[in-house]
Order: C-alpha cells, then sequence, then structure tokens
C-alpha cells in the first residue's frame, strides 16, 4: 500500500519536474523554484481565504461558518 | 486632372493626380480574363480601376481573391484526369495542442529563463567578456550566448554525438558522461549499437560494401581522392561529365551540374540567380542554406506562411502591384525578376510542397520556382524523384532544380538541373562553379552508382525494392504513431517524421531513453523550430527492418505513456495495421 503510494507520488513529481523544466536543471534551481512556487501559490491562497471570501461575506453573510455547512449536511 | 496616355511613363502615371482616386476606389471593379499586351495574363478590369489605356501601375495589377476559381480550373487543366492528386495533399497534418498544454509550456519556458538569468549572474561564466568598448556596438549576440550557455548546455549530452560505424540501419555510438552539468565531457570509452533513426539515410545506400562502394573504390584508385582544382581549371574528369549526364537523365530535364557540397549548392549559386532589385519569395520554413543564398543576393525577401499557397499568392499579388520599396524617385518600379523558393520535404516539419498550386501560381504571375529537393530526391515518388514525381509534374516547369547528393543517394555534394542555356550560365557566373574544389571522384562514383541501380540501368530491380521499401516503412510508421496517439507532423508519405513533445526537458528525457534503449533518434528544439514546438525527428530509411521499426515503436509507445506525449486528439484507427498488404499509392 505504502509502496503504491510512493510509486504514485514518486511518478507525478516526475511528470511535474517535466512540466515546469525542472528535470533539466541543477538541484538549487529546483529547490529554488519549488520555495517560489510555493510562496506563490501560498500568497494566492491565503489572499483567497482572507480578502475574497471576506468580500463575499460582506456582501451575502458568513460563507464557511454555517451556511455551507447546512448545505452539505442536507443535501 | 490629367488623364494617363499610353506614351506616358510609369511614374508619371502615379503622379497623375486621379492615380490616389483610382486607388480609393479598388472595391467597385469587376473583371474578365485576358491577355495583355505588356506580356502578363492577367485579368482586364472593367471599371476605372487603375488601367488607362493599356498601362498599368508597375506594368502589372492587383488581381482579386476570386480567382481561386480560375486557378483550380487551370489546376484541373494541368493535372487532366489525376484527380487523385488532390486527395494526397489531404492526408498533411499539422495538430494543434490544447490551450492548457500550450499555455504550460510558455509558463515552464519562463521559469527556464528566469533560473538561466539567474543562474548567470550567480556564477558568469569564464568566457572571453568585452571590456571598455563605450560607443561601440556589442560584438557578440547576447541572447544567443546567453541560450547556449544556459539552455542549451544542460541538454547538450543530447546532441553531438560522436559515432563509430556507417550510419546505416543501425549505428554505432561512442559513449561520454559529463562531470560538470554539460560543460564539458569525457570519453567513457564504451561504445553502444543502435537503431539509426536520425541519420539522413533514405534509401539506405549509406553502405561501406556492395557495388556503390566497390565503384567508388575502383575510381579512388583511379584518379585519387581530389582533383586539386576549380571545375573551370583543371577539376573535371570523367566521372564528372558522366555523373552530370545522368543526373540530368534521372530528372527529365535537359542539363544538369553538379557541386562538392550540398549546402554550397544553395549559398553559392542564388547570388548568380538573384540580384538587389529581384524579388523572392520563400516559404517560412526555408533551410538555412537558401536564407543564406537570398541573403548573399542581396535580393528582397517576403515571407509566406508554411505551406500555404493562399497567403503564397497574397504576398505575390501585393508585392508585384506596390513594386519595388526604393526610394521615393524609384518607387514602384516593376521587380527585375520574381523567384519563389520553396523546398521538396521540409526537414523539420515532414511536410511536402503543394506542387502543382504552386506551378500553376508560378505560370499566372510569371514567377521563377526554385525547388529544393534535398530531402525528397531519391526519397519520394514512384520512381524516386523527389516531389515532381510524386505530383506527377513536369520538371521543365520548374526552373531551377536542385538537390542534393547527401542523403538518399548516401554520398555527398548537391546538384542544379534545368534548361541547357541556364547550366551553362551557371557553369560560368557560379561562385562554387568558379572558385570552389570539384566533388572528389570516389564520391561522384558512388552517386553514379546509385544513379545507375535507381534508374535500373544495372539490370536488376534493387532500387525499385529499395524505393518501394521506403514507401513502405514510411506508412507502417507514420500510421502506427497515430494510433499510439502521439502528435507527428506533415505528410502521410514523408519518410520525415516529427513528433511534437514541446518541452525541452521531454526531448531529454526521450533521447536519453530512447538511446539507452538502443535506438538514436534527434531532438530538436529552438531556433530550429518555433519557441514552443519542440520536436523528436525519425528520419526513416529504406534499410530498416519491420522488427526493428517494431521495437523502436514499442519504445516510444513505453516513453509516451510516461510522461504524456499522448497529445492527439484525432479518431485513432482501431484495425492493427499489416505491413505485409500495406498500399502504396506514392
Amino acid at each position: 500500500m505504502l509502496q503504491e503510494l510512493l510509486k504514485f507520488i514518486n511518478y507525478w513529481y516526475f511528470r511535474y519536474l517535466l512540466i515546469t523544466e525542472l528535470y533539466m536543471v541543477e538541484k538549487w534551481e529546483r529547490v529554488m523554484i519549488h520555495i517560489v512556487l510555493l510562496i506563490i501559490f501560498t500568497i494566492i491562497g491565503l489572499f483567497n481565504w482572507i480578502v475574497v471570501l471576506g468580500a463575499i461575506g460582506y456582501f451575502v453573510g458568513p460563507v464557511i461558518n454555517d451556511n455551507i455547512k447546512r448545505q452539505v449536511m442536507y443535501s | 486632372m490629367k488623364t494617363i496616355t499610353d506614351n506616358m511613363s510609369i511614374t508619371e502615371c502615379i503622379n497623375t493626380s486621379n492615380y490616389n482616386e483610382i486607388k480609393n476606389d479598388k472595391s467597385k471593379h469587376t473583371f474578365t480574363a485576358g491577355t495583355y499586351q505588356n506580356g502578363y495574363n492577367y485579368k482586364e478590369y472593367s471599371g476605372n480601376y487603375l488601367r488607362r489605356n493599356g498601362k498599368y501601375l508597375n506594368g502589372h495589377t492587383l488581381t482579386s481573391s476570386s480567382d481561386e476559381e480560375h486557378l483550380n480550373y487551370k489546376l484541373k487543366r494541368l493535372n487532366g484526369t489525376k484527380a487523385l492528386k488532390k486527395e494526397k495533399l489531404v492526408k498533411e497534418s499539422f495538430e494543434k495542442p490544447t490551450l492548457i498544454s500550450t499555455l504550460l509550456t510558455s509558463i515552464s519556458f519562463y521559469i527556464l529563463m528566469f533560473l538561466g538569468y539567474i543562474s548567470q549572474a550567480l556564477f558568469p561564466p569564464k568566457v572571453a567578456t568585452e571590456h571598455n568598448r563605450h560607443g561601440y556596438p556589442h560584438l557578440y549576440d547576447k541572447f544567443a550566448s546567453f541560450y547556449s550557455r544556459y539552455v542549451y548546455r544542460r541538454i547538450r549530452d543530447c546532441w553531438n554525438y560522436p559515432i563509430c560505424s556507417v550510419p546505416g540501419a543501425e549505428v554505432v555510438l561512442k559513449e561520454r558522461i559529463t562531470p560538470d552539468n554539460g560543460w564539458t565531457f569525457e570519453f567513457t570509452g564504451s561504445q553502444r549499437k543502435c537503431i539509426n533513426l536520425g541519420s539522413y539515410n533514405y534509401l539506405g545506400f549509406a553502405e561501406k560494401s556492395g557495388p556503390c562502394a566497390e565503384l567508388a573504390i575502383k575510381t579512388a584508385h583511379t584518379y585519387g581522392l581530389s582533383t586539386g582544382a576549380t571545375r573551370q581549371q583543371y577539376g573535371t574528369c570523367e566521372v564528372h561529365r558522366e555523373l552530370e549526364k545522368l543526373t540530368a537523365e534521372f530528372l527529365g530535364v535537359e542539363d544538369a551540374i553538379t557541386f562538392g557540397m550540398g549546402f554550397a549548392t544553395n549559398s553559392l549559386n542564388i547570388p548568380a540567380l538573384l540580384s538587389p532589385e529581384c524579388l523572392v519569395i520563400s516559404d517560412e520554413r526555408n533551410h538555412a542554406s537558401l536564407i543564406l543564398g537570398i541573403r548573399l543576393s542581396g535580393a528582397t525577401v517576403r515571407v509566406f506562411q508554411h505551406n500555404d499557397v493562399k497567403d503564397l499568392e497574397r504576398v505575390l499579388k501585393t508585392a508585384i502591384y506596390y513594386g519595388q520599396p526604393s526610394e521615393e524617385s524609384n518607387k514602384h518600379k516593376p521587380w527585375r525578376k520574381i523567384c519563389i523558393f520553396v523546398e521538396g520535404i521540409y526537414s523539420m516539419e515532414g511536410s511536402i510542397a503543394h506542387l502543382p498550386q504552386i506551378i500553376a501560381l508560378k505560370k499566372k504571375y510569371k514567377a521563377f520556382l526554385y525547388l529544393d529537393e534535398a530531402h525528397s530526391i531519391g526519397a519520394i515518388g514512384k520512381s524516386g524523384k523527389g516531389v515532381v514525381d510524386y505530383f506527377g509534374c513536369d520538371p521543365k516547369d520548374i526552373d531551377v532544380l536542385m538537390g542534393t547528393f547527401t542523403k538518399s543517394f548516401g554520398s555527398a555534394g548537391g546538384y542544379i538541373a534545368g534548361t541547357k542555356q541556364f547550366i551553362s550560365y551557371l557553369r560560368q557566373k557560379s561562385y562554387a562553379s568558379k572558385h570552389a574544389c570539384a566533388m572528389s571522384p570516389p564520391v561522384a562514383a558512388q552517386i553514379i552508382a546509385v544513379l545507375k541501380i535507381l534508374m535500373g540501368k544495372d539490370g536488376t530491380d534493387l532500387g525499385k525494392n529499395r524505393i518501394n521499401a521506403l514507401a513502405c516503412n514510411t506508412q507502417y510508421f507514420r500510421r502506427r504513431l497515430a494510433q499510439i496517439g502521439v502528435i507527428t507532423y506533415g505528410n502521410q508519405h514523408s519518410p520525415v517524421v516529427p513528433i511534437l513533445v514541446y518541452l525541452y526537458s521531454k526531448i531529454v528525457y526521450s533521447v536519453r531513453t530512447l538511446i539507452e534503449n538502443n535506438i538514436a533518434t534527434v531532438g530538436v528544439g529552438y531556433p530550429a523550430t518555433p519557441l514552443l514546438e519542440a520536436r523528436l525527428r525519425i528520419c526513416l530509411s529504406a534499410a530498416h527492418t519491420k522488427e526493428q521499426l517494431d521495437y523502436a515503436l514499442e519504445i516510444i509507445e513505453k516513453v509516451a505513456n510516461d510522461i504524456g506525449l499522448k497529445y492527439s486528439r484525432l479518431p485513432k484507427d482501431p484495425n492493427p495495421i499489416q505491413y505485409e498488404t500495406l498500399e502504396l499509392n506514392h
């Protein structure tokens, strides 16, 4: 089970390296791009969480807390 | 308001006040067909459109885009009953990838550039740099050196492989390793025998034994290896004369001239044909040798989209209409010559020029046609006579037939064929004939032997068999690749098969994996192809057996599965393809 999971992760990590051209660069460059991408996606995530959801909540009331939970439960 | 009369010069016509008014009135014209007194077969326009008593602006007119019907009619007349020729063009494909893969390719390219610049800033290369040259332009192209040091260098191990055998159906590679990410290489001393899918050995004549090699060895014993002089001095032997006679006979034209180097055949002969007042209309994917020759000649160049006959006509029309773009007094002067430059098979796209349409256009607009058959001669056509044979056109319709002996003939050099008068002119005026050393006699002998085999003059049908074997291999390989689901470019009958991989990393992974599995292929990326269209290029040969192709296909399928090369969204042929029963309508 664990073996298969590792294999799956390894394979998709390899595909990720290919699609970002990190496959052909040196190790320190790879690590740098990983960090840069991580920072970018974290900032986007935080922005969505705080600003976008906050703005929506301002107009339609609290989004995360009760409404969605209730909808998910009853659907 | 002045009116234009018969005895006015063209500049006067232009300066006449009603020219502008007429020019603005383009949309109103109607036309009927006819021959005109200035010798050009153009449409006669009724209505007040640029023509006054037999004078056009610079002697030409801008014809309407609805001429297509006329062109098709001409085509039908040209081809006669050969209606199936049109079908061949349909089998050409340039499938586009999905938007998402184009987007990812662009993003990854930016990442690569970004890393390259950071790497260059942190670890400046130990190479010559320019200092204290204030006020001077840069000696080196900054981007070119950056690109070769920080993009190409990383993956340099996939190219420039030294070989240690004849590049036949199989080739022996000399293995090497790089300790510092591609800056330097060391030989390991070991060798690797690979199936050769990278050499331009279309008919499999690159051999170290057999009738061709024997004739070459015999000639080397008679004439030595070099003539030591140019053709115009003491450089012409009997073999050269025989070779030129045979080449002309093979191609079905009056005369031919041969040169010792294929690239130079283009780049050194075009300057003898064109001058700065000429117009060149060139396909956007033309080979570097053609581009170099055209630049050397100083002619004006207009480029049309790859293999797009409609665009070619548009460019021709516009260029003829506006004339030369020189200084004010000379403006709109007619071109001295107009020459269309196309290739038979494009080496990076695997496509075949749409010759019948191009010939019809050339006749319609009275332009010259320069056809570069470097890859197509020997490789396609029922009797291996290239793209002219493939479409069943008349070789006399093409003004300059150029080709090389480097590919299908397993030798070296190039030829130019045409009318006797034209070839005599080249013999006198061409730089390659005046200043370049004549072709080496054994090299010429190899070509003679191959030509004799192809023409059946040796009394066997070995040549015919090779041509059929190549056509069969091409069909089989291309159709199997389509079944696998990779995107391949070009015509169904072209033995050059580019497999699109889009990303540099994918080129590297596939070339390395294929070599590990004993298959030698070539990866191609920018600047040989457009930036986002990196590809693996496979050149098939008559020497490949079905087993070799099957093995190669099996490995390619595995690689395609591993790294996601199955971009194609075209419907796949569900039936297995039988090698033995393939229909060869080449």
